[in-house]
């Protein structure tokens, strides 16, 4: 029986420029670095520059995909095209990676299904429940600290935002993306117009909370429970606020917090919890991640393989073989060149995909005679 | 040889970091061969291009699942159908028969509604600028008049007096929902103690009486929630007006902004994923109004009654609009362009959304990033700035939907005729239901004085 | 570099940078002297191998107003564009 040692594995979010990788190229990493895995490996990608999709260690087929905003008829489409593409390869399973193309995937887990394509991710309502303007009112339900929140629609709110409490540095956020700290109530008003101007209306504007940064990345199973939670800490960060350099952790009061809202959330699949520790041991969450970060190839080195978990429990894999949580495994992200030919770029962008036969030989005629 | 397909040759080059998703995708037969059940090439060939082709029976079902929701949930309510989203007669009159009320914010829609036979208690009177003539109008036809600012009151008020009248008149309120941008601009604020002086002044009043509040909290909400704020706040400053005046509140009126399935152009992903669905909202602005009017169980009295005014929600996707390829271009930096014989002058929506184009045949040709411009001489006459499309034709017919919310009101006259808008009735018959202006129409209002009477002296005229 | 000169290629010169372009069949365009890539339609490429295989412009213009069935001026004059948009790019 096909299980998923031999799957065809789809996975997405292969982009990796340096200083804000997507978590695909990881997840490909765990998934092919597992002894038991026979299976193949496609990586998805939006953009040509993607490095994921060249690379042959990580993926034996790669193609692209609509952008998100085309929406999931485009989305579908298209991957009723890479079967056909693939043949007697069909993708069996895919994980998605980026938060822009959750809610495509969610909606499309049945006709995907029917196409024998299996997918582990939160529904419509978990994905909202944990969205960014809901956080605060499911956090108070269950008792997490949350920095103190406020939505904003009126931009004269920051020149009076002390009466409320809110006292500089603040932290202004989009309503789906980006966070920007701000020191006055001119910065925040023109981080206000920014954000109002990009995402639209309203803004978010959250307390400032000092102290450590540990994010916790796990599997919910869709009936409460909690899979393999791997536990970091960041110790440097690049200026998008990604981890540059991270150590794994053990924290209790941090595992308690992600298994009280996942219990609460019933979540099923991937998901990523980032909270701040303050000096004082308070714990506030600050975002919930519907998906594996970047730093998952971290719970390969500590023995949790989380996307192999994954597939694990897709496939009804009773027997995860997770190590005792461990601490004191460090990693520092590094950049490297990946070769790509020609032709390779050429199918990519003429095709959308990699393909058997090259239409160039790799040689390309000699600049010299030009 | 197989032929080539003609196309003037170009070289583009590719710019990194910006590369397309696909390449060059094969094309897809993503056509369409009818609106809403009628062949386009019919209705082209025998309405023109380009035209309006509105649904009845899609406006129908439109307009009872709204009610349906609301009512389900609430009982008492009524739906205000908003005159300017848009007023053909036609369309008026379907909703009118649907049971809804006018809801009109000019005197020029007042004037249509009665017009079309709607009884003066059955229009609510919204807007900023209700003149003295027709504020007597209404008053003496018994409409729900939403006052919006003081000057309005005391006119309302004066009014009244002469013609020694009690007048039921709501407030319009404004307030910071924490959602949307505060429409402060209409009615009266809540924040600065604003409607509680016009409350203060209604309660003193002989020919006034307040009766019932409203306001609108924007447009195109997206966030449910925002509803559930709204009418906390309408509450709470019902239950406090209440309270310390001798002031009783029947109607409470959230005005309307609810969604169409309309891609805005400020939203990253396809409306279908941004869009809740119309129970979310429902659900929201029914729960909190049965919440926070409980307590007029146990002092035994009336709920108010819920008064909503949705116009975009009811019609926008009832309306296509049918458009040819005047001419094809390519830019500069190699995009492909297509100019259209319509543009902004009859999709004014075409500002914020990004309208569905659909081919009417089916692609022959890879798909490419196309910009859509319309016939006017502005270069803002944009219909679609990008949107991936096969190689078009001189004369391809085109259909862009939905279009049925704004753009039968704020369509401009400018350089061309408007066309005919076109009905499909519940049995599929059709019928014109605006006639395309002419030259007769445009010229009508023009005066000439008799030394303008001629453009050339016949002299002049034949050197 | 000397753009225009090397791409006169209404007089029928051998254009030694069309030589040197590699040309696939899919419209990929790679120059290997600037390391730019592009993208040419059908029509384009029809053109790019005309004047690789050494014809004159005159001579490609009324191939393509034969393979595209379309009338020579039209051909011609696009060709004229086309090549005005070569010596842009190249």
């Amino acid at each position: 029986m096909k299980d998923w040692r031999n799957w065809t594995i789809a996975i997405t979010g292969v982009n990796a420029r340096a200083e804000n990788p997507g978590p695909g190229c990881a997840v490909a990493r765990c998934i092919r670095e597992h002894k038991d895995f026979k299976g193949k490996i496609i990586a998805l990608g939006y953009d040509a520059l993607d490095a994921g999709l060249y690379s042959h260690q990580l993926c034996d087929q790669s193609y692209l995909l609509p952008y998100p905003s085309s929406g999931e008829e485009a989305l579908l489409e298209r991957i009723k095209d890479i079967q056909a593409i693939q043949g007697a390869e069909p993708i069996d399973a895919i994980i998605p990676c980026l938060d822009s193309e959750m809610q495509s995937f969610s909606r499309l887990k049945k006709s995907l299904s029917k196409n024998n394509i299996s997918l582990f991710i939160p529904s419509r309502d978990q994905f909202n429940l944990r969205a960014k303007n809901n956080l605060f009112t499911l956090c108070k339900e269950i008792g997490v600290k949350v920095p103190e929140t406020k939505t904003v629609s009126d931009p004269t709110f920051f020149d009076r935002c002390a009466d409320e409490g809110f006292d500089y540095p603040l932290i202004v956020k989009g309503i789906y993306y980006d966070a920007i700290i701000v020191y006055s109530a001119f910065d925040a008003q023109m981080a206000f117009a920014k954000l109002i101007g990009t995402w639209g209306y309203p803004c978010i504007v959250q307390k400032l909370v000092k102290g450590d940064e540990l994010n916790l990345a796990a599997i919910g199973d869709g009936n409460g429970n909690m899979l393999s939670p791997v536990m970091m800490r960041k110790r440097a960060v690049t200026d998008k606020g990604k981890a540059w350099a991270g150590v794994s952790v053990v924290d209790k009061s941090l595992e308690r917090l992600a298994s009280k809202l996942v219990r609460k959330l019933a979540w099923q699949g991937p998901l990523e919890v980032e909270v701040i520790k303050a000096p004082d041991g308070k714990i506030y969450l600050i975002e919930i991640n519907p998906r594996f970060p970047s730093w998952i190839y971290l719970s390969q080195a500590v023995g949790r393989n989380l996307p192999v978990t994954l597939l694990k429990t897709m496939s009804g894999d009773k027997d995860l073989d997770l190590q005792p949580p461990t601490s004191g495994t460090f990693f520092i992200r590094h950049a490297q060149e990946l070769i790509v030919q020609l032709s390779e770029f050429e199918s990519m962008m003429v095709l959308g995909g990699t393909r058997s036969t090259p239409l160039f030989e790799s040689n390309t005629p000699d600049a010299e005679s030009a | 040889m197989t032929k080539l397909l003609w196309e003037p040759p170009f070289i583009q080059p590719h710019r990194l970091g910006e590369i397309n998703k696909f390449g060059r995708m094969k094309a897809r037969d993503n056509y369409v061969e009818h609106v809403f059940g009628v062949p386009v090439a019919l209705l082209k060939e025998e309405f023109g291009s380009p035209c309006f082709v509105t649904s009845e029976i899609h406006f129908r079902n439109n307009l009872r699942n709204l009610k349906k929701a609301f009512e389900r949930r609430y009982g008492d309510v009524i739906h205000g159908w908003s005159y300017k989203t848009n007023y053909i007669s036609a369309m008026c009159n379907i909703a009118h028969q649907e049971g809804c009320y006018a809801e009109v914010v000019s005197a020029f829609e007042y004037e249509k509604a009665r017009k079309l036979g709607v009884p003066g208690k059955k229009i609510i009177f919204n807007g900023p600028n209700k003149g003295k003539d027709i504020l007597e109008r209404a008053i003496n036809d018994g409409a729900h008049i939403h006052l919006d600012h003081l000057d309005e009151l005391n006119l309302v008020s004066k009014i009244a007096s002469r013609l020694n009248k009690i007048v039921e008149v709501s407030l319009r309120l404004n307030f910071d929902t924490g959602f949307t941008e505060p429409w402060s601009r209409f009615g009266f604020n809540i924040e600065s103690g604003q409607a509680r002086q016009a409350t203060r002044l209604l309660a003193a009043s002989k020919n006034l009486k307040l009766s019932g509040l409203h306001s609108h909290i924007g447009t195109f909400i997206l966030e449910p929630k925002a509803y559930i704020q709204q009418v906390r706040i309408m509450c709470k400053f019902m239950r406090e007006i209440e309270a310390s005046h001798d002031i009783e509140i029947d109607t409470i009126d959230i005005g309307g902004g609810l969604p169409s399935k309309n891609a805005l152009q400020s939203i990253y992903l396809p409306p279908e994923q941004v869009i809740p669905p119309l129970s979310e909202y429902a659900d929201a602005i029914c729960n909190t109004l049965i919440e926070e009017t409980n307590y007029r169980n146990q002092l035994k009295r009336k709920k108010p009654t819920l008064i909503f005014e949705s116009g975009r929600a009811a019609v926008d996707d009832t309306q296509a609009l049918i458009v040819s390829v005047v001419g094809n271009k390519r830019l500069p930096d190699g995009k492909r362009a297509a100019i259209l014989d319509a543009g902004t002058n009859l999709l004014f929506t075409a500002y914020w959304y990004n309208h569905q184009v659909q081919m009417t045949r089916p692609a022959d040709g890879p798909l490419a990033d196309t910009a859509l411009y319309g016939p006017l001489c502005m270069n803002i006459d944009v219909v679609r700035s990008s949107i991936q499309l096969p190689p078009l034709e001189y004369g391809d017919t085109l259909v862009i939907n939905p279009v049925g919310a704004y753009n039968n009101t704020q369509w401009m006259q400018f350089i061309e005729y408007r066309p005919n808008v076109v009905l499909v009735h519940e049995d599929n018959t059709y019928s014109v239901i605006r006639e395309r202006e002419d030259l007769e129409v445009m010229c009508q209002q023009d005066r000439l004085p008799e030394h303008l009477k001629i453009a050339f002296s016949t002299t002049e005229a034949k050197k | 570099m000397t753009k225009k000169s090397k791409l006169k290629l209404g007089n029928g010169n051998r254009c030694e940078r069309l030589h040197a372009l590699a040309i696939s069949e899919t419209g990929f365009i790679f120059d290997p002297q600037t390391g730019q890539s592009f993208t040419v339609n059908q029509t384009g490429l029809f053109v790019l191998n005309g004047f690789k295989k050494g014809k004159d412009s005159e001579t490609v213009s009324h191939d393509l107003a034969d393979a595209c069935s379309v009338p020579i001026e039209l051909a011609q004059s696009s060709v004229e564009a086309f090549i005005l948009q070569l010596e842009r790019y190249l």
